[in-house]
């Protein structure tokens, strides 16, 4: 059986329910690449321009893992991920992903695109072309691609619900998401207790940030043990990010407006004791919409905001103090009141 | 009405011109230094790119000079670049200035247009139809004469008298008030250009492509002026990129740019296979071009953080290899120093003198 292997990072943590699904449906076996480790990140680095933003690094990181262990590599073109009147676009990086990764890397096995372009065509486009790119007959694309928007469908309500993407992922998969190399040096989760959770706070930042939880130094259970109850931009209805950007128009980024639409709903809300924006050091349209945020979105009335920045530097004693120290902040601005 | 815009290049010519003939009072800030990008540093997100820190502190300068009207381009791309305005005069308001905002792209041509219906004396069309025409003469003027200076400067006999001339040429082209005054200024230029006194170079001259992201390949202020250093090392530069053309590219008038566009993109779609939102085109075809053109050599310069000549960065070593042509990547940031860049140019061109002896 062909095994085609899918790097466990950017848009895997979006669309990987989906690519699993479609690509056992068109009968080959899916490989996923390790958790990130320290020898995987450095890999990545090591093959990756110096001044490029760590996603991109951890993602060639993850493209090494794959190289020696599956006959095709799979890579994601993120285009424009939704249907609207006026030009949407991603990130220049993850439009020329597939780009980069073709002239930069030697050595890997062949590679086969998925183009999301939903302004230009649909889905199931995209699906005829994978499967002509891995010589699979059309008529199985139909089916496979049915059942695999029901199980993207059922993930996404997962999301909703505040389960944290790999976790659902199991859930809606089943154990066989498990196929990746354990790497020795992964994170494991926090078995430190945690105290009684008395205050909530939401994160607002790509998920490819937060839940990589190396790169992440796994900030939400460092918040759950700082007694902390997380809310994730993900459990952020499609609505009412809608309704929160009619006041902030003219973003053509679409992962950038849900970040925006979300950061909005938080600060408005009266449960919400602080909000902490998580970006990638030299993620370009961040470093703008960041900007936006704090100074459109928030206001006098709205709970504490922080931003933290992570790049594959960034030490996790470092991590700790700022957030524990936000944390504080936060309590002592309650006790005050 | 008092207004300004952000410095690139020697656009301030035909912009000022533009939008004087439209009846505003142009107050151009000065030519970016290393102060103006600190102080445009100061204000700016941590890792914004470049460009960004720059127009920002011409920005401060142009309020503190006293103008009431900032003018900048904007709109829903891909690139960062479509956000500055937006970004930049909210945080000038935060620190505290007040002043109006045009957004070219962003408000609309109606808004644009209509702006002017007070400055202007007599009929608005008539208006915009004069100043477009002198606009388009003194973005000319320029045009032809960064190109006459381009062609003199490696064979000068005395270093820098090209960039002197081309210097007090483009002061009168831009003190010209009318289409005929610009006219003559540029004949006059020329012909100063002419006489300067040139000799054989004592050695074949190097050809070296420059591309990259615009605003660093054509603001001298953020390259160090590197045409100006390479051209006076004897070297003979071919820049992808112009002022002339980024003015005219969005207009769509010149057929000669578009074809050029769109051949650029088709050159490059093989590696490059979508639209990226900057100049990711321009820097691969220029790459390609340069090596069948038998040039020796590219320099590619680029902002810190720039996301698609980021892209190109990791794709040039790829075309390097296939054409076989040098390329110097020159990364860009608030903390570039002259030194820094001089020791590399001079590597890289040392290499070049030594790979074309072979």
């Amino acid at each position: 059986m062909m095994k085609v292997g899918v790097p466990r990072a950017l848009s895997y943590y979006r669309y990987f329910p989906l690519w699993k699904t479609l690509l056992e449906g068109m009968g080959t076996e899916v490989v996923l690449s390790a958790q990130t480790g320290d020898s995987l990140l450095e890999n990545g680095v090591r093959h990756c321009v110096d001044d490029i933003c760590v996603p991109v690094k951890l993602f060639y990181g993850h493209v090494l893992d794959l190289a020696d262990r599956c006959d095709v590599l799979f890579v994601s073109r993120l285009v424009s991920v939704e249907k609207a009147e006026v030009d949407t676009y991603t990130c220049p990086k993850l439009i020329g992903l597939p780009d980069m990764v073709k002239s930069s890397i030697e050595g890997i096995p062949r590679m086969v695109e998925f183009v999301v372009d939903l302004q230009e065509h649909s889905i199931r486009s995209s699906a005829k072309r994978l499967a002509t790119a891995l010589g699979v007959p059309q008529p199985r694309v139909r089916s496979s691609l049915a059942e695999a928007e029901l199980v993207q469908a059922a993930y996404d309500q997962k999301l909703l619900a505040g389960v944290e993407p790999e976790e659902a992922m199991r859930q809606v998969l089943g154990n066989g998401n498990g196929n990746g190399r354990k790497d020795s040096s992964a994170q494991k989760p926090d078995a430190r207790r945690a105290r009684k959770p008395d205050i909530k706070i939401a994160l607002v930042g790509h998920e490819y940030l937060i839940h990589d939880y190396y790169i992440s130094h796994n900030l939400p259970a460092k918040l759950k043990r700082f007694g902390a109850d997380v809310t994730y931009m993900t459990q952020v209805p499609a609505e009412v990010i809608e309704s929160e950007l009619a006041r902030y128009p003219g973003i053509s980024w679409s992962y950038e407006k849900e970040l925006l639409g979300a950061a909005s709903h938080f600060l408005g809300r009266s449960d919400i004791d602080g909000v902490i924006v998580v970006m990638g050091f030299a993620c370009g349209p961040d470093s703008i919409i960041s900007e936006i945020i704090t100074r459109e979105v928030v206001t006098e009335e709205s709970p504490p905001l922080t931003t933290l920045v992570l790049d594959e530097h960034t030490g996790e004693a470092g991590v700790d103090t700022r957030v524990e120290a936000f944390v504080d902040l936060i309590r002592r601005s309650r006790n005050r009141s | 009405m008092k207004v300004s815009f952000p410095h690139m290049g020697n656009a301030y010519i035909p912009l000022s011109s533009l939008l004087s003939n439209l009846g505003a009072e142009v107050i151009v800030p000065p030519r970016p230094t290393r102060k103006t990008i600190d102080m445009g540093a100061l204000h700016a997100p941590e890792f914004v790119c470049l460009p960004f820190k720059v127009n920002l502190g011409d920005n401060l300068r142009a309020l503190q000079m006293g103008s009431d009207t900032l003018a900048m381009v904007s709109g829903m791309w891909a690139c960062r670049f479509g956000y500055y305005g937006r970004v930049q005069h909210q945080i000038l308001r935060d620190v505290g200035f007040e002043f109006d905002s045009i957004l070219l792209g962003r408000d609309g041509l109606g808004t644009v247009y209509n702006k002017f219906r007070d400055t202007v004396e007599g009929s608005l069309l008539r208006g915009w139809a004069h100043a477009i025409r002198s606009f388009k003469h003194k973005a000319e003027a320029m045009d032809a004469l960064e190109m006459a200076a381009r062609k003199v400067r490696p064979f000068e006999r005395e270093r820098g008298s090209a960039s002197s001339v081309l210097a007090d040429g483009l002061d009168s082209v831009h003190e010209a008030r009318t289409i005929k005054a610009t006219d003559a200024a540029l004949r006059e230029a020329l012909g100063i250009m002419d006489s300067i006194e040139t000799e054989p170079p004592a050695r074949e001259p190097l050809d070296i492509a420059v591309v990259g992201e615009i605003y660093a390949v054509l603001e001298p202020a953020l390259n160090f002026d590197i045409e100006r250093k390479l051209g006076e090392m004897g070297i003979i530069v071919h820049p992808v990129m112009s002022v002339y053309k980024w003015l005219f590219r969005p207009l769509k008038i010149d057929p000669s740019i578009l074809v050029d566009e769109r051949l650029a993109r088709r050159i490059a779609k093989p590696y490059i296979a979508y639209v990226l939102g900057g100049e990711e085109h321009q820097t691969i075809t220029g790459t390609i071009r340069a090596a069948r053109h038998g040039y020796d050599g590219v320099i590619h310069l680029y902002p810190f953080t720039c996301m698609p000549e980021n892209i190109c960065r990791t794709i040039l070593p790829r075309i390097e290899s296939e054409f076989d042509i040098p390329v110097l990547n020159l990364c860009l940031d608030e903390h570039a120093s002259p030194a820094g860049m001089a020791t590399r140019l001079e590597a890289f061109v040392d290499l070049l003198r030594e790979r074309r002896r072979r």
